[in-house]
């Protein structure tokens, strides 16, 4: 027990004494945490939009202040030739083009059917439907006020049946991104960091020859095992907190459940993460392997957690696929715990599964370091 | 070429020769990625879970359940008694959505105007949320005009068209992006560790006596990088060509060409971080923190850049990873001529060259110090 309690002493030696390593581990991440989170909860606005008006009516002059009025367009330019407008989306002066026909006005007048013509850039496919999606409700608000003032005190209103839907929405009634975005990046901030920590810890020793010293001193090998993770462990810890912190005062996410409960998560995954590279150590020969292999599953991570990109919104069997990716589950914990309030008996699976990733990852790991010692 | 870079360019590529578990990793990941993200990866949200709770019990109340669901835009994953449930229904993520039909919605719908359902929603995903209550709000609009056939039209056709990529994949404008995002990390990671090792080794001192001079120190230890990440690079463009099909509208050589200037800005940032730390661990972490989450975030890989606060524009200037895209998008999806592109080009060619202006005076004051 002394004996872990000194390795555990010169790991912390070592990390205090070493300034840059504290850089990365703390000042990069929430820096990070800080600016990105603002990324991450963007919405899509400020679209630059091109504006072909060939009618110059009032009531295409009415639908162009509606575009510019949503909040979601920026008119960056104004131009007649309907010809330029492919030249505009080419230089990525635009990303969507309007085209109001010559007899807007005058077939609305006659009662009869007109089209408006939208050019979309679609390489970003996500932001080009979100644009489409903008432009189709700006037409059907205008076609609901339309029929508002047409209705007003006719006979005919008696006769319409509308169904209204009247919206109530819970733990976030501004829909706010940030809420949900930004504890999404705390937990892969922790991930990186201990992943990485553990991941070049161990290979280090090896490469740089010190490993042997290691091995020559009285100690088991558990012993060092104990006393090189537990150190990471407390900076993952740490790292956690210093993310809520700087999560709460600078995006003010709720923190709705028990943060008791949210620590007991944390230590279970923490088993997942160390593990992991502890594992990717043990079978790298070098520190620029145990690299790749971690950025290998950083990416993976970072793809099926649903941190970025919704897992429901995935195909069925990349659905599959993602319950393999052990960071799913603390994102949920994490999110469910902090905006809802979640408690132990609405997260027990993720729990479990947690239990069971951390469990097998980290004997497998230790099998492993231990079969590498010999 | 001068004898002393390619002495320093054949002990690299000695280097990498002895690697050769590194070097399978740097060829199967990139590939492997393509096709988890090129396959996974989808913005449109189909299915939103919808809970029921019917108060009114009456066939119209049905029919109007069975019309959403008919919608395809729903699907009911479960029904409710009261609307006590739904927080527990929430917090077990059975529904994102809660209909309720009041009692009196039949009665209500042939007499008045105007009859209302209630719709709770899970706002914790606001952005889900936000879709679910636009796809809500556009059915009850539509249904409303449907009923009313005679009275009430859109007068207006939208007719949208779309370049670039017509079918709106998401496909083709992830994976271009991840080429870039992972070139980027590949060359910072490999370059990070050269200068580095050689401190760590204790073999700087020897290389610094030699008679070599800093710029083509760097320029040995660039160049079988430079090779290697092109061929890698290629390998991903090609792949994600054949197996996804994604377009290729404008010139291969163009592209190539910029690509190997993208190549030389992200290995001089791997050689500048490498200049600058005194051991593998710190270069090969500082390269990873560095460059991931800013080549994926600040890129406009996935997040639109004018969406972003002007700061954060600013701030995505001196991203790399940004440039490179601009290129890659513009010549496969637009087809654009290589020539258009010459400005983020020119980014590319003067950050690296500052890279590595700063890397070789730090050199020179190793050798005087």
């Amino acid at each position: 027990m002394i004996r872990i309690m000194h390795i555990i002493k010169k790991e912390f030696i070592q990390i205090r004494r070493d300034r840059s390593m504290l850089a990365i581990l703390f000042v990069v991440p929430v820096v990070q945490l800080l600016l990105l989170g603002f990324v991450i909860s963007s919405e899509v606005h400020n679209i630059q939009t091109v504006i072909c008006d060939l009618d110059d009516s009032s009531a295409s002059r009415l639908l162009v202040e509606r575009i510019r009025n949503s909040g979601y367009f920026i008119i960056s330019a104004y131009d007649q030739r309907p010809s330029h407008m492919q030249e505009y989306l080419d230089n990525g002066r635009a990303a969507v083009a309007v085209v109001i026909p010559e007899d807007f006005n005058a077939r609305l007048q006659r009662g009869e059917r007109t089209a408006l013509q939208v050019l979309v850039d679609g390489q970003d496919s996500n932001t080009s439907t979100i644009a489409l999606g903008y432009i189709n409700g700006i037409l059907q608000t205008a076609l609901t006020d339309a029929i508002q003032t047409r209705l007003q005190g006719s006979e005919a209103a008696d006769a319409v049946h509308f169904v209204a839907a009247n919206f109530r929405i819970w733990y976030n009634e501004e829909l706010k991104n940030s809420d949900y975005m930004v504890p999404g990046i705390v937990v892969f901030l922790l991930t990186m960091v201990t992943t990485l920590v553990s991941a070049m810890g161990l290979v280090r020793e090896r490469e740089i020859g010190t490993m042997e010293q290691l091995l020559v001193a009285p100690i088991k090998k558990h012993e060092l095992l104990i006393g090189k993770l537990v150190p990471f462990a407390v900076l993952g810890l740490i790292e956690l907190a210093f993310g809520l912190t700087v999560a709460k005062i600078i995006y003010d996410i709720p923190i709705a459940g028990n943060l008791g409960l949210l620590v007991i998560f944390a230590l279970v995954y923490l088993f997942t993460t160390l593990g992991l590279g502890l594992l990717i150590s043990a079978s790298s020969g070098t520190q620029q392997q145990a690299m790749f292999l971690t950025l290998f599953f950083l990416m993976f991570f970072m793809l099926m957690s649903g941190f970025l990109f919704p897992i429901e919104n995935m195909p069925r069997t990349m659905q599959y696929v993602s319950l393999l990716n052990p960071m799913r589950y603390f994102v949920i914990v994490v999110r469910e715990l902090l905006i809802k309030g979640a408690g132990m008996h609405h997260l027990y699976t993720q729990g479990l599964a947690l239990l069971v990733f951390g469990t097998v990852i980290f004997s497998f790991a230790v099998l492993r370091f231990q079969s590498r010692m010999r | 070429m001068s004898a002393r870079i390619l002495a320093i360019l054949r002990k690299e590529l000695l280097h990498i020769r002895r690697d050769p578990r590194s070097l399978v990793i740097v060829f199967l990941l990139p590939i492997l990625m393509v096709l988890l993200y090129g396959h996974a990866v989808t913005f449109d949200i189909r299915d939103i879970k919808l809970g029921v709770i019917d108060e009114d019990k009456t066939p119209a109340a049905r029919e109007l359940v069975e019309g959403m669901v008919s919608s395809n835009y729903f699907r009911v994953s479960g029904t409710l008694e009261r609307r006590e449930e739904i927080g527990e229904a929430f917090l077990h993520r059975r529904m994102i959505a809660v209909l309720i039909i009041p009692r009196g919605f039949g009665a209500g719908l042939g007499s008045r105007s105007s009859t209302e359902v209630q719709v709770i929603l899970d706002g914790s995903n606001a952005n889900t949320a936000t879709v679910a209550l636009n796809y809500i709000r556009a059915y009850f609009t539509s249904r409303s005009l449907q009923a009313n056939a005679l009275l009430l039209q859109l007068p207006i056709d939208l007719q949208p068209r779309v370049w670039y990529n017509p079918d709106l994949k998401s496909v083709n404008f992830i994976v271009p992006g991840l080429v870039v995002v992972i070139m980027m990390l590949i060359c910072a990671l490999l370059t990070s560790v050269t200068v580095a090792r050689e401190r760590e080794t204790g073999t700087m001192e020897q290389i610094l006596v030699s008679p070599v001079r800093a710029l083509e120190i760097i320029a040995g230890k660039t160049l079988p990088y430079i090779l290697l990440a092109f061929v890698d690079g290629l390998l991903v463009i090609v792949f994600a060509w054949i197996w996804f099909s994604v377009p290729f509208r404008g010139a291969p050589l163009w592209l190539l060409f910029y690509a190997l200037i993208f190549i030389y800005t992200c290995l001089s940032f791997g050689i500048f971080i490498s200049a600058r730390v005194p051991n593998q661990q710190l270069a090969l972490m500082f390269a990873m923190v560095s460059t991931f989450l800013p080549s994926i975030l600040l890129s406009g890989f996935v997040f639109p850049l004018a969406s972003i606060p002007r700061v954060l524009q600013l701030l995505s200037a001196i991203v790399p990873a940004k440039y490179f895209l601009v290129i890659i998008r513009g010549i496969m999806l637009k087809g654009m001529d290589g020539a258009q592109l010459w400005q983020p080009a020119l980014f590319l060619v003067l950050f690296g060259t500052l890279l590595i202006l700063i890397s070789v005076k730090r050199f020179k004051i190793n050798l005087e110090g």
